[in-house]
């Protein structure tokens, strides 16, 4: 993530020049939903990163695996160490861009619907994603929102079959980004 | 035969009561629980910054201990989160307060000196622990 801090740190040179282009949030919530069978699954986290630039719609974030809370102890432990194997992948990143920022006015408060396409890196598996989104300007404060859903399959992430009807085979995504403008010393 | 399906049953009965007290099995205790390192933000920040992933191999999972300056209080919700200075204009360590323990953060500044204990999950821009508790 070295190269996430220096992109960061780069963005804050070239953004305190024009401040409000950039935005930027470190406790950003992400929750995912598994509505199986036998039982309703759900996980939150609350410190996911994440910069956004306003003028070309590029959006990054990236979320820690073993900051996701469980209300069971156990389904903490079976996500981390079998599925998510989150001592080899830690991080789960998004890199991406809105699709036609032009639509979006920053300095003007209303809610805008967007579409979002990028690259999602979860368990070490990179795949192209889109999903709807809504921004919101209020004033200086950006709000990012989107549901979405992902195929846990697809990120080669493996259910024992004892646990098939435990676990859905596609898992529902919240995501939650409360963006700041990235001003210099902030 | 009666003996055998009597000890079936034992076993039955038995396992049953093991996976159902496994299933619910408590998060760990974060008050009870040693820290299993101890150290200042700035060297937990730079531990991390110089090399990540050994960093990770040495730090995951595992329980701070960490003391360092309030840079920020930031309260969303029910959940609370501090960051502590590290020294680096931008990183800091972030603690996410558990929120299954009960705290006094009310007499929290910015500034003040902090100790807390906490999981260790990596590093984003920030270090993040998880399930804090506060110490002094």
């Amino acid at each position: 993530m070295r190269v996430f801090s220096l992109l960061i740190l780069l963005s804050l040179m070239v953004g305190s020049s024009v401040s409000a282009q950039k935005y930027f949030t470190r406790n950003g919530k992400i929750s995912f939903y598994s509505d199986a069978p036998i039982e309703k699954i759900e996980a939150h986290n609350i410190q996911s990163t994440s910069v956004l630039d306003a003028a070309t719609g590029r959006m990054e974030f990236a979320v820690l695996i073993k900051a996701f809370q469980f209300e069971k102890a156990l389904m903490q432990e079976h996500f981390n160490e079998n599925y998510m194997e989150s001592s080899q992948f830690p991080k789960a990143t998004f890199k991406g861009e809105i699709k036609d920022p032009a639509q979006v006015d920053f300095e003007k408060d209303g809610e805008y619907q967007v579409i979002v396409t990028g690259d999602m890196t979860i368990h070490g598996v990179t795949k192209p994603i889109e999903a709807p989104g809504l921004i919101k300007v209020e004033g200086e404060k950006i709000t990012a929102t989107s549901e979405f859903e992902l195929i846990v399959a697809d990120y080669e992430i493996k259910i024992p079959a004892v646990v098939r009807d435990n676990i859905a085979k596609t898992v529902k995504v919240s995501v939650e980004l409360n963006y700041q403008p990235l001003k210099k010393g902030s | 035969m009666k003996k055998i399906l009597l000890f079936l049953l034992i076993l039955a009965v038995g396992g049953g009561a093991y996976g159902v007290y496994m299933y619910n099995k408590p998060h760990k205790n974060m008050q009870r629980q040693g820290a299993d390192f101890e150290l200042s933000a700035a060297e937990l920040y730079s531990e991390f910054e110089n090399d990540e992933s050994a960093a990770n191999t040495k730090y995951l999972d595992k329980v701070l201990q960490v003391t360092g300056n309030i840079r920020e209080i930031i309260k969303e919700d029910e959940k609370v989160s501090v960051i502590l200075e590290t020294g680096n204009l931008m990183g800091g360590i972030t603690c996410e307060l558990d929120g299954f323990s009960e705290h006094d953060f009310s007499a929290l500044n910015e500034g003040d000196q902090l100790s807390l204990k906490g999981i260790c999950t990596g590093m984003l821009l920030d270090v993040v622990l998880v399930r804090c508790v506060i110490i002094s």
